[in-house]
C-alpha cells in the first residue's frame, strides 16, 4: 500500500515539477534551465530506485504457488519448524511438507478457503506443488541440516526470523558466511570433511 | 595495429570479461528454481538420505543378492546383499551396470508398433488391447496358435507363462539362453543320472584342476566361485590351495591359475583320458562297478603320457606335474569346460571330468545336488533351432519373445531374423530396447525390468530369492506377470496382480506362512536358510560301460588345423546382453586392457607366421562369414588361436552398442554339437587377411612391463619366511622399507616435507594382490558411486579416460603367460607430489590424511598430474555428458565435475563423512571397518579393506605390519597410504 501511495506522490511531484517548469519557463532561461532539468532528473531517478529497491515491503521474497505464510504459521500459530520440515534432525535435508500435511488441518481450518481449494486440487489431481526456491547454496555444497541442529544453532541462526516473513526472504549462501561461523565456533574447516565432496 | 585499436580491443576485452566474471547468482542460470512437494510422504522415504530395497540381481543367471539404494525416488547405487547365499554382499561389474538398463537413454518408452512407414508409438493401453485381441484369436483358432520363447525366469514367472499358453490351448514357452551349459548338462546326466547344474564346494577343495571353466568370468555364478575360489586359493597360514587351468586359451580364470597349460583345442578329453588312466593305476576303491572301471581303465590304457602330449601339446614334464598334484591333494576337484569351450570332445571332456572326480572323491563331496544352478532350465540350442524349425514350417499366429535377442546370440542369427519377419506370425517382444531382435518383431512391447518388478528369481534351487520394485517407475509399462494374468487369467484372476499371485503361489508352496513372512521375505531379498545339505548317495542311472566305450572310442582328433577361431564369453558383456551399458564399455577388458572394442587376441609367434603387428587390422574369413578386427599380440592364447570376445558388434541395441566392435559368432558354424545339442563355439578352416580398415587400439595400459620400477610385486609361497626376516631401510630400488603415512613415519634425514598432524583418524587402505582376481567390480561400483565421466571409444584412444580406479595389468617379466593385476587408485600420500607443485591448493591434505582435490579451486594446470609418480589424477578435457534420463543415476552426495578440472578418487569421502555424522550423532569414534568404499564393498574376493591407520588395532594397520606389506614404487619416499599385499605365487 505504501508502495502505491509512494508512487502517486512522486509521479505528482514530477507533473507538478514539469508544469511549474513550463508557466515559469522565462525565469529558466541562460543556463538554470538544463541545471535544474539535470538536478530534477537525479533525483526522480534516486527516488523511483530507493522506491524500487529499499523501500519497506519489496523485498519480500519469491511469490509462491499458494501464497503460504510463514508468519502466520511459525508465528501466530507457533507451529514448530520441525512439524513441517521433519528430517532436518536426522538427514542432510530438512524435507518440504507434502501436500496430505497441509490437508490434515486444513480439512477443519478455512476448508473452504479459495487457496485451500487450490491445495485441493493439487491432491485430487496429485500434482507436486511447484515451490520456488527462496534459499540457494552452490550444487557442489553439500550442506547437513542434522549436523547443524544437533549443534543445537537455532534454524533462525541461517534462515532468519522466519516468523516474522509472510513470503520466505530467501538467501544466497556463500562460502563466506558459512566459513564466519566456523571459524568463530572452531567447527570443521576441512573442504572435503565438512562441506565439498 | 595502432594504438587507437589496440585500446580499443583492450578496452571491450576487460568490459566484456568484467561482465562475463561478475558474480550475479540470482541471474545466473540455475537448473532447480523450483522444490517439489510430494503428495504423499512415503514412509520410508527420507529426503537426503538413501532407503535401501533387497532384490535379485538379473543381469545374468547366477541370481545374486542385491541391495537397491534409492535416493528421492531413484535408485542411484546397487550393492551386492550381504544375507545372500549366493554372492554375500559381492556384486560383478554387470550387475554394478544394471543402473545402466533403467536409465538407459535408448530405453524404449511405449509400445511400438510396426506398421507401412515404420515404428508407430502407441499407448501402453492399446498395446495391451492389441495384445488381448491377438491372443483371443489365435487361442480361438486352434492348438498351439501361440509360442512363446523368453530368457530364463524365476519359477513362479515360467509356470504363469506355462499356464497362460496352456489356457491359449498351447505348448510350454521355450527357455531360451544363449550360454545354456549343454554338455556340463548332458554328461551330468550320464555320469550320475542328473540332468542338471550341480554346483560346487569350491572352497573345501585343495586342489582345483580346471579345463576351461571361466568361474570367475561367466561360468554358472562367477560372484560366488570368485568368493569360494579364493576362501581355498588365497593365503593362508602359510598355505594355499593350488590351482590348476587347461585349455586353449587363458582367460582371466586362467590368469589367476598357478599352472596354465594351452592344450590344443578338443585335446581337454585326452588329456582326462590320461589323468584317469593314471588316477586308475593307484588303485584305490572307486565305487564303480568292476565293469566299468575295466572298461574305463580300457578306454584310457591308449593314453599314456607320451600319447597325451603329443595329441595335446601338453609337455610330458607338464602332465606329470598335474598327475603328481592329484595324486598329493587330498580333497582335488576337477572343473569341465567353459561356455565358450563347446569345441570338439566338449561331451567327453566334461564325461571325463565327472568319472575323474568319482575316481578321486567316490562321495563327491564337492559337488552340490541340491543347490542346482537355476539356468539348467535353459533348452539346449538344439532345442531353440528345432523350435525355430517349427515356427518355420508351421507359422503360429502369435509368437511371443520375453526379452531374447537370438538374431543376435546365435551362429545363424540370420535365419532366425527370416522367421520373426514371417508376416504370418505376429511377434511381440516384450524388450525395453530396440535390439536385433525387437528390430524385426510386430510390435516392441515394453515390460517393467527387474528393478521395477516384484518377482521371484532364485538363482539356485534350494532357496527364495525375491525381487521388489526398487524405485519409482519411469514409463508406464506393466509387468510382464501382470499383463499375462490379465490376458490370460481367465475367472480365476488373483486380488494384487502379479504380486498376489506370487504371495499366494509363495503360501501354497509353504516358502512363507502368512503375511509376516512375507514382509520378512522382501525385507531380507528373499528366504536365505538353505536346508541342510545332503551328500549325494548312488549313482542310479549312472553311465554304462557301453556308454562309456562308444563315448571315448569317438574321439575327435583335436583340431590339427593351423589356425583355429574361438569365440568366447565376455566378462564385461556376458552374451552380448551388457554391451549397451556404457559403464561396461568404458571399462577395459581384463586381460587387453582395451575399451569400447573387442580386439582379436592372437599369439606373436602366430602374428610373425602372417606378418602382423600388435594393433593391426586384420579379416578373418570363415565359410560362415568375414569381419575385420584389430589384433592384440599376447601370450595368454595358444599360437595358433585366434580368440575374440562375445558381445559386440551389434547391429541395432542402442548407441553404446551399435556399430561398436564386431560379433564373432557370425563366424562360427551353425549346427550343433550332435551329442549334447550345444553350440560350437571353436572353427577351424579360417582365413587370415590383413584389412584395410584401420581401427586405433582404445587400450587403457601405458605398458605391458613394469620397467623393473616395482609397482606389482610377487612373492613365492617358499620364500615367505625369508620376507619376515628380512629389513629393509633404504630408499633404493631394490631396498625400500614400508613407511607409515604417519608422523611416526617421519625422518628429518629423508624427508624435506614436515609431517602431517592427523586428527583421530588417518584413513588407508590395503590392497591383497594375493586375493586379487583382475575382474574389475570394484572399477565399476567406482563409476557407480563417484559420477565418472564416460568418454567413449575416440577419447580413451586419446588417452583421456577417467577412472578413478583402474586394474592395472602387468606380464611377469620372466614369463609373459603370467599376468599379475593391481588395483590403483590414489594413494593419499603423505609426501603427495602433487600437493606441492600445484600453484593454487587445490590439492589439499586434511586432517585426515586424505589427498583434497579441491575443484573450484582447480584451474587446470595439470601440474599435479605431470607431478604424480602413480599417474591416477584425471583431468576432464570435456565436460562430460549424460544422456536423459541417465542423469538419473548421478548420486547427488559427489559433485559432477566440470570442463576443465582435475579429479581423482577420494576414498570415497561422502561414506566417510557419512560415518563421521553418525559416530558423532551417537557420541563415539567411527568403528573398524564402519567405512566401506564403493570398491571395497563390491569386491568378490574381499581383496580390499579401509580403515583408521591411527588405531592399531585396525584391521589395516594389522595387515600394514604384514611382511607382504608394500608401497607402490615405495623409493619414491611419498609415503603413500595405500598398501600392496605381495602376490603369493606357487609352483605346482
Amino acid at each position: 500500500m505504501e508502495i502505491l501511495i509512494l508512487t502517486i506522490a512522486l509521479t505528482v511531484l514530477a507533473i507538478a515539477t514539469a508544469i511549474l517548469a513550463f508557466r515559469y519557463r522565462s525565469w529558466l532561461s541562460g543556463n538554470r534551465g538544463p541545471l535544474l532539468l539535470s538536478a530534477a532528473a537525479v533525483f526522480f531517478v534516486l527516488a523511483f530506485l530507493v522506491l524500487f529497491y529499499r523501500t519497506p515491503g519489496t523485498d519480500i521474497g519469491v511469490e509462491q504457488p499458494i501464497p503460504f505464510s510463514h508468519r502466520v504459521h511459525a508465528g501466530v500459530k507457533n507451529i514448530q519448524c520441525r512439524y513441517c520440515h521433519p528430517y532436518v534432525d536426522y538427514s542432510n535435508n530438512p524435507g518440504l511438507p507434502p501436500v496430505e500435511k497441509c490437508l490434515h488441518c486444513h480439512n477443519y481450518i478455512i476448508a473452504n478457503h479459495p487457496w485451500i481449494k487450490e491445495e485441493h486440487r493439487y491432491y485430487n489431481t496429485r500434482t507436486p506443488t511447484p515451490w520456488r526456491k527462496a534459499n540457494y547454496l552452490a550444487e557442489h555444497v553439500l550442506f547437513n541440516h542434522q549436523r547443524h541442529i544437533r549443534r543445537n544453532l537455532a534454524c533462525k541462526e541461517c534462515h532468519g526470523q522466519v516468523e516474522r516473513m509472510d513470503r520466505i526472504r530467501g538467501k544466497y549462501f556463500y562460502m563466506q558466511f558459512c566459513i564466519q561461523c566456523h571459524r568463530r565456533l572452531n567447527a570443521n574447516l576441512g573442504c572435503w570433511l565438512a562441506c565439498h565432496s | 595495429m595502432d594504438r587507437r585499436t589496440f585500446l580499443k580491443i583492450v578496452g571491450m576485452g576487460s568490459v566484456s570479461m568484467a561482465v562475463g566474471c561478475t558474480p550475479d547468482p540470482y541471474n545466473a542460470p540455475r537448473p532447480e528454481k523450483h522444490l517439489f512437494s510430494l503428495i504423499h510422504a512415503p514412509e520410508d522415504m527420507v529426503t537426503g538420505r538413501a532407503s535401501w530395497y533387497a532384490t535379485t540381481c538379473r543381469e545374468c543367471p547366477a541370481g545374486c543378492g542385491m541391495l537397491a539404494g534409492n535416493r528421492e525416488g531413484r535408485v542411484i547405487k546397487v550393492e551386492g546383499n550381504p544375507l545372500h547365499p549366493v554372492n554375500r554382499g559381492k556384486l560383478c561389474m554387470r550387475g554394478q551396470a544394471s543402473l545402466q538398463g533403467i536409465f538407459n537413454p535408448d530405453r524404449i518408452r511405449s509400445p511400438l508398433l510396426k506398421s507401412e512407414g515404420g515404428w508407430r508409438t502407441i499407448s501402453y493401453a492399446e498395446a495391451e488391447r492389441l495384445l488381448l485381441e491377438k491372443t483371443a484369436q489365435a487361442a480361438g483358432s486352434g492348438d498351439n496358435r501361440v509360442r512363446m520363447v523368453t530368457e530364463v525366469v524365476g519359477d513362479t514367472l515360467l509356470q504363469l507363462c506355462t499356464d497362460s499358453l496352456a489356457q491359449w490351448k498351447s505348448a510350454p514357452p521355450l527357455v531360451f539362453e544363449p550360454f545354456a551349459y549343454e554338455s556340463l548338462k548332458t554328461a551330468n546326466e550320464l555320469a550320475f543320472g542328473v540332468k542338471g547344474l550341480a554346483s560346487y564346494r569350491l572352497e573345501e577343495a585343495d586342489l582345483l584342476v580346471a579345463f576351461g571353466a571361466d568361474f570367475l568370468e561367466t561360468w554358472l555364478s562367477p560372484v560366488e566361485y570368485a568368493r569360494k575360489f579364493k576362501q581355498m586359493h588365497a593365503l593362508r597360514d602359510g598355505r594355499k590351495g593350488r590351482f590348476i587351468f587347461i585349455s586353449p586359451y587363458e582367460s582371466l580364470t586362467g590368469t589367476n591359475a598357478d599352472l596354465w597349460l594351452d592344450c590344443r583345442p578338443g585335446s581337454e578329453a585326452i588329456v582326462l583320458l590320461g589323468l584317469i588312466r593314471e588316477a586308475l593305476k593307484r588303485g584305490r576303491p572307486t565305487g564303480f562297478s568292476r565293469k566299468l572301471r575295466y572298461q574305463l581303465q580300457n578306454s584310457a590304457s591308449a593314453y599314456n603320457k607320451e600319447k597325451v602330449s603329443q595329441l595335446s601339446g601338453i609337455s610330458i614334464q607338464d602332465f606329470e606335474r598335474v598327475a603328481e598334484a592329484l595324486r598329493r591333494a587330498s580333497r582335488p576337484l576337477v572343473l569341465g569346460t567353459g561356455l565358450g569351450n563347446g569345441g570338439p570332445n566338449s561331451l567327453q571332456t566334461n564325461v571325463a571330468v565327472n568319472l575323474l572326480n568319482v575316481i578321486l572323491d567316490p562321495d563327491l563331496s564337492l559337488f552340490d545336488f541340491e543347490q542346482r544352478h537355476r539356468v539348467e532350465v535353459a533348452a539346449s540350442l538344439a532345442e531353440v533351432k528345432q523350435t525355430f524349425r517349427k515356427l518355420q514350417d508351421a507359422p503360429p499366429d502369435l509368437l511371443l519373445l520375453n526379452n531374447v535377442n537370438p538374431v543376435f546370440s546365435l551362429a545363424d542369427g540370420g535365419k532366425i531374423e527370416e522367421i520373426i519377419q514371417n508376416p504370418a506370425i505376429f511377434t511381440v517382444s516384450f524388450s525395453n530396447f530396440m535390439d536385433e531382435t525387437s528390430a524385426k518383431a510386430d510390435l516392441v512391447f515394453p515390460v517393467r525390468l527387474a528393478l521395477e518388478s516384484w518377482d521371484e528369481y532364485s538363482g539356485k534351487q534350494a532357496m527364495v530369492s525375491t525381487l521388489q520394485p526398487a524405485m519409482g517407475r519411469l514409463t508406464e509399462a506393466p509387468m510382464l506377470g501382470d499383463l499375462l494374468l490379465r490376458a490370460a487369467g481367465g475367472e480365476k484372476k488373483p486380488t494384487g496382480g502379479y504380486k498376489g499371485h506370487l504371495v499366494a503361489r509363495m503360501l501354497s508352496r509353504g516358502d512363507i506362512s502368512g503375511e509376516l513372512d512375507w514382509l520378512k521375505a522382501v525385507q531380507h531379498g528373499g528366504i536365505h536358510q538353505p536346508p541342510a545339505p545332503k551328500r549325494y548317495k548312488g549313482r542310479a542311472g549312472g553311465p554304462t560301460a557301453e556308454k562309456i566305450q562308444e563315448l571315448f572310442s569317438a574321439l575327435e582328433k583335436p583340431q590339427s588345423s593351423d589356425l583355429v577361431f574361438a569365440a568366447a564369453p565376455s566378462l564385461r558383456f556376458f552374451d552380448g546382453r551388457g554391451a549397451n551399458r556404457p559403464w561396461l564399455c568404458e571399462i577395459p577388458d581384463p586381460i587387453t586392457r582395451v575399451a569400447w572394442q573387442t580386439p582379436v587376441l592372437m599369439h606373436p609367434d602366430t602374428l610373425k607366421q602372417h606378418g602382423l603387428n600388435h594393433g593391426a587390422s586384420i579379416q578373418i574369413k570363415t565359410d560362415r562369414g568375414e569381419l575385420s578386427a584389430p589384433v592384440y599380440q599376447t601370450h595368454s592364447v595358444r599360437p595358433g588361436m585366434l580368440v575374440m570376445g562375445i558381445g559386440q558388434g551389434h547391429t541395432a541395441y542402442g548407441r553404446y552398442a551399435e556399430g561398436m566392435g564386431k560379433n564373432p559368432l557370425r563366424l562360427l558354424p551353425p549346427d550343433t554339437d550332435p551329442r549334447t545339442g550345444g553350440p560350437r563355439f571353436f572353427t577351424g578352416e579360417v582365413q587370415l587377411a590383413k584389412s584395410v580398415h584401420k581401427v586405433k587400439l582404445a587400450s587403457t595400459d601405458g605398458s605391458r612391463s613394469q620397467q623393473g620400477r616395482k609397482i606389482a610385486l610377487t612373492i613365492g609361497l617358499d620364500s615367505l619366511e625369508d620376507l619376515k626376516k628380512r629389513k629393509l631401510s633404504g630408499l633404493t630400488m631394490s631396498d625400500f622399507p614400508l613407511v607409515l603415512p604417519l608422523p611416526e613415519g617421519y625422518d628429518s634425514k629423508r624427508d624435506f616435507y614436515k609431517p602431517h598432524d592427523h586428527v583421530g583418524y588417518r584413513w588407508a587402505m590395503v590392497v591383497d594382490m594375493d586375493r586379487c582376481i583382475g575382474c574389475g567390480a570394484c572399477a565399476a561400483g567406482c563409476y557407480a558411486e563417484n559420477n565418472i565421466g564416460l568418454v567413449g571409444e575416440k577419447r580413451v584412444a586419446q588417452g583421456r579416460e577417467m577412472a578413478w580406479l583402474s586394474v592395472e595389468r602387468y606380464e611377469d617379466q620372466g614369463d609373459a603367460k603370467k599376468l599379475i593385476f593391481l588395483p590403483l587408485m590414489c594413494q593419499h600420500c603423505d609426501n603427495a607430489p602433487c600437493e606441492s607443485v600445484c600453484p593454487v591448493y587445490a590439492p589439499h591434505h586434511n586432517k585426515e590424511g586424505m589427498n583434497n582435490q579441491i575443484y573450484n579451486r582447480c584451474i587446470g594446470t595439470r601440474y599435479c598430474s605431470q607431478n604424480c609418480p602413480y599417474k591416477v589424477r584425471r583431468f576432464n578435457w570435456f565436460s562430460w555428458k549424460w544422456p536423459e534420463p541417465l542423469e538419473l543415476q548421478l548420486n547427488p552426495n559427489v559433485t559432477v565435475r566440470a570442463k576443465g578440472v582435475m579429479e581423482k578418487c577420494s576414498f570415497c569421502v561422502q561414506r566417510i563423512k557419512d560415518a563421521h555424522n553418525k559416530s558423532k550423532n551417537e557420541d563415539r569414534k567411527i568403528r573398524d571397518g564402519e567405512i566401506i568404499p564403493a570398491c571395497v564393498q563390491t569386491c568378490p574376493t574381499e581383496a580390499l579393506s579401509f580403515g583408521n591407520l591411527m588405531d592399531p588395532n585396525s584391521r589395516v594397520r594389522k595387515l600394514a605390519a604384514d611382511p607382504r606389506a608394500y608401497q607402490i614404487m615405495g623409493y619414491l619416499n611419498t609415503k603413500p597410504a595405500v598398501f600392496y599385499m605381495k602376490k603369493v605365487t606357487q609352483q605346482v
